[in-house]
């Protein structure tokens, strides 16, 4: 198990390592994350959502129904988590 | 070579906290300890998802303040993009943080049923126990 481990881990850390030489250099301004589109929403978000945090305003706004679908992925959890664990009653099975 | 580890310093920093949860999910044989080498799986991909976002010279939150709120009724008031960091990463790793949330949560109740059955939380263990019982 441990060698399997080891050995797995060499082969994603030469792969991994491999890729960061092609990333951007940290905290440079014109790296492609930071200029493909995030500008349009630094400059729009305010002027259409009238919301001055970028942040509540591409949860709530931009992408409003993900996180709706991000509570459905909540409420399943917590569902799960409750029939799991609940005491079960007499004479049901298992 | 030393300027070019140093240039993305932050990068290395990631791939080591994120082989050392795939080690913990893969090597140990302790059921919790692979729930906790996964959340910290999660943890280095949230914070290299946050580090793409940074940018260096002055930028601060994406939140406008006073000023700018006020300048967005009359024309186009020209918002900088630079002195701005780059907040969908930020957006979209608030998203992964409730998912991980979620599926730690399923994880350990799953735990807590597999000990009461086996009485332990060892792999190796309940293999033996499942082997040895034809469960």
């Amino acid at each position: 198990m441990k060698v399997v481990a080891t050995i797995l881990i060499i082969l994603t850390g030469a792969l991994l390592i491999y890729g960061v030489e092609d990333m951007p250099d940290w905290g440079d301004p014109n790296s492609p994350a930071n200029s493909h589109v995030s500008p349009k929403y630094i400059q729009e978000a305010l002027e259409k959502t009238a919301t001055p945090n970028i942040v509540t305003a591409v949860l709530a706004d931009y992408r409003g129904y993900d996180t709706m679908g991000e509570t459905t992925v909540i409420f399943t959890a917590g569902m799960a988590c409750i029939l799991m664990l609940r005491k079960k009653r007499k004479g049901e099975g298992d | 070579m030393l300027e070019y580890i140093v240039s993305k310093y932050n990068f290395w920093a990631y791939v080591i906290l994120l082989l050392i949860g795939l080690y913990a999910m893969v090597g140990k044989k302790n059921l919790v300890k692979k729930l906790i080498g996964m959340n910290i799986f999660q943890s280095a991909v949230i914070l290299f998802y946050i580090s793409i976002g940074v940018k260096k010279g002055g930028a601060t939150v994406p939140i406008f303040l006073g000023d700018a709120h006020a300048a967005h009724g009359h024309g186009h008031a020209l918002i900088d993009v630079a002195s701005y960091i780059n907040p969908l990463p930020h957006v979209l790793m608030l998203t992964a943080i409730v998912v991980s949330i979620a599926t730690t949560g399923v994880a350990l109740a799953v735990l807590i049923l597999i000990f009461r059955r086996y009485k332990t939380l060892e792999l190796d263990e309940i293999m033996k126990i499942r082997k040895d019982t034809g469960v």
